[in-house]
């Protein structure tokens, strides 16, 4: 071979791999600062929520709080009045989160349930019979496309006003589904239905027909097929569409903020009600209180994280 | 449901029998193809469709809530009027679209490179991919409390850009929420530092779901990267570009929580989105009626879009389905 051909393609190979370096230095520069940019504001939250009183909005800020205090979880986690050791000026009283805690663990686990259990049944029944027509899976989401505006006002209306003049008149007796446990768990199962069923649906679909076909043919009746075989095979499938129909519930504020007043208060709701406390804005409960409501989702959507992207396609993204 | 009950079995004296044939009716196909159908389209009727029926109603009413519900009378189409002729409202949905159009494109741009950079990644792909999905899981709520803090005049951001300002010779101690201009775009930012996940989510998806022959097949041709790119992988990447726009722009139009926590729709109404306009009509001054009226119109102008929307999934479906078995 020729020294001038083999020097020629080292030195080709050589500028080739150092541009891949550059290339692969620029790459990461530009992953890092977004990295950057996603874990700031978690940071700066949990930093604030050990900062005393003082150190909320001092300038310089403090990246770090100078005196770590425990301060603002023992308000969030107080059960009845707080300590006179540990009250302080501005917020003397106790922020107690567990009435709120409780609350929204009671309704999403409810709907969440509720909503699975309708939804796998439909979409089984859209997977193999194709019920309700070809378009069926499509025509559901519009539902999830209604602004959640519109559906507050009507469902405000319909609980708090017709229903208890229907039952009035009706039955004698004055029954409001407003600021009721059954009527927020009622509308969030409705609002999630269309995400099970299509989440339902692309691993109800997965499942092949033939082994269904077999099993009939071997004698077994429709139910325990469904039992012995559709069931064991989409187990995953409906943890995995539970924890992401959780998520959305516990995340939900606007149909929680208006039709739940006094008695129902979920998490999100409780959190605004920081936001008209009349000492003004109490950084430190607020933020402990987001980072004790951040954590279970987030490990929640780390756990499903892989079957997430499922979820989101829509159907479309199929290898 | 005649359909159903016709096919029960002719009740026997034979209690076990009975049992058997109910069973039996219950594993009958006509049964699982109607029960679940018509128990969740019962639910829809009963909380989606009987709902907006007596919206409709109701806001063809002339009525307040702070009266009582008797003292209401028929007022023909004056809501709509009201409505139609209101020029918040109107400025509200413009605003809306608005805020959604400027963060999603930027959600759309960031979220596509930051796919495309870390599906070449090899090694370090799960990490950064963990990282980058965070955002979407946390509650906006959370979020917007997040970054109330962040904003404060003597925050964090404020010092991080206090150098660049101090450059320039603008004051560092930006008003991020009192100042019209920087309200709109702080909510922007908020929106797009939770929701480019999502966009990232599905370009992922879309980019690991690229046949490699294809673009194998290309560079042996000697189709260099940006032609490739072009050419081969955009391309086939249609279908995610076509449902991340879809879904955020539907999600984007809805933006409610951070307006609430951020800012209130001020200052002034500078950033007042069709959500809270129609929330501080009906919850704050109680304005039923005209509430039901707006919601009615907001609903037209939606299903508009929403029907746009569904037509864009069922034809990007409509390939797989005819190359499926």
């Amino acid at each position: 071979m020729n020294a001038d051909v083999t020097i020629a393609a080292e030195a080709a190979r050589k500028r080739k791999l150092r541009r891949q370096r550059r290339m692969r230095v620029g790459r990461h520069a530009i992953l890092l600062a977004w990295a950057g940019v996603i874990v700031f504001p978690i940071f700066w939250m949990i930093s604030t929520s050990f900062k005393d009183a003082g150190e909320w909005v001092a300038w310089p800020p403090h990246w770090l709080p100078h005196e770590p205090t425990l301060l603002n979880y023992a308000q969030i986690f107080a059960f009845g009045a707080l300590d006179p050791t540990l009250s302080r000026q501005a917020t003397e009283q106790a922020f107690t989160i567990w009435k709120g805690l409780g609350d929204a663990a009671l309704v999403c686990t409810t709907a969440s349930l509720l909503a699975l259990l309708l939804g796998t049944f439909l979409a089984y029944a859209i997977s193999r019979f194709s019920v309700g027509g070809k378009y069926f899976r499509h025509t559901i989401l519009m539902i999830r496309m209604i602004p959640p505006i519109v559906v507050a006002i009507s469902i405000l209306i319909y609980y708090a006003i017709i229903i208890p003049y229907a039952t009035t008149a009706l039955l004698g007796v004055r029954i409001s589904m407003f600021d009721t446990y059954v009527g927020l768990v009622l509308i969030y199962t409705v609002t999630t239905l269309p995400f099970v069923i299509w989440m339902m649906l692309t691993f109800i679909d997965e499942v092949p027909y033939t082994l269904e076909h077999a099993a009939r043919l071997m004698g077994a009746g429709r139910i325990e097929v469904i039992r012995r075989i559709v069931l064991p095979l989409v187990a995953s499938g409906m943890v995995v569409t539970f924890l992401f129909v959780f998520i959305l519930n516990w995340a939900e504020f606007l149909l929680a903020l208006t039709l739940t007043h006094p008695e129902v208060t979920t998490l999100t709701v409780l959190l605004n009600k920081f936001q008209s406390a009349a000492e003004g804005r109490l950084y430190g409960p607020q933020a402990a209180i987001g980072t004790i409501v951040t954590i279970p989702v987030v490990v929640m959507g780390l756990l499903i994280q892989k079957h997430l992207v499922k979820g989101f396609s829509f159907g479309t993204l199929r290898k | 449901m005649t359909e159903t009950s016709t096919s029960l079995p002719i009740p026997t004296r034979n209690a076990d029998r009975r049992r058997r044939g109910f069973a039996q009716w219950l594993a009958s196909e006509r049964v699982f193809r109607v029960i679940p159908f018509l128990l969740v389209e019962g639910l829809f009727v009963l909380t989606i469709l009987v709902p907006f029926a007596l919206t409709i109603w109701i806001s063809l009413l002339k009525w307040r809530a702070n009266r009582p519900f008797e003292t209401a009378r028929f007022a023909g189409f004056e809501n709509y009027e009201a409505v139609l002729s209101n020029d918040q409202f109107w400025l509200a949905l413009g605003r809306t679209f608005y805020f959604a159009g400027v963060a999603v494109a930027l959600e759309l741009i960031i979220g596509f490179v930051l796919a495309m950079l870390v599906s070449r990644c090899a090694r370090s792909r799960q990490f950064y991919t963990t990282i980058f999905l965070v955002p979407m899981m946390i509650v906006p709520i959370v979020v917007g409390y997040n970054f109330s803090m962040i904003y404060i005049d003597s925050g964090p951001l404020n010092q991080i850009l206090a150098p660049f300002m101090e450059a320039f010779n603008i004051d560092p101690r930006i008003r991020w929420l009192s100042h019209p201009i920087a309200a709109q775009w702080a909510i922007i930012i908020a929106d797009i530092w939770q929701w480019t996940s999502l966009t990232f989510l599905i370009f992922l998806s879309g980019f690991a779901a690229l046949p490699r022959q294809l673009v194998n097949a290309a560079r042996v041709m000697g189709a260099s990267p940006w032609q490739t790119f072009w050419r081969i992988e955009l391309p086939l990447l249609k279908p995610a570009i076509v449902i991340a726009v879809i879904i955020r722009s539907m999600e984007a139009l809805k933006l409610f929580d951070p307006v609430v926590l951020l800012t209130f729709g001020g200052p002034g109404t500078s950033t007042q989105t069709v959500a809270y306009f129609l929330w501080e009509q009906v919850w704050v001054f109680n304005k039923f009626s005209f509430g039901a009226a707006a919601s009615i119109v907001l609903l037209i102008v939606f299903s508009m879009l929403i029907f746009f929307a569904i037509y864009m999934l069922i034809s990007q479906r409509r390939p797989v389905e005819g190359s499926a078995p």
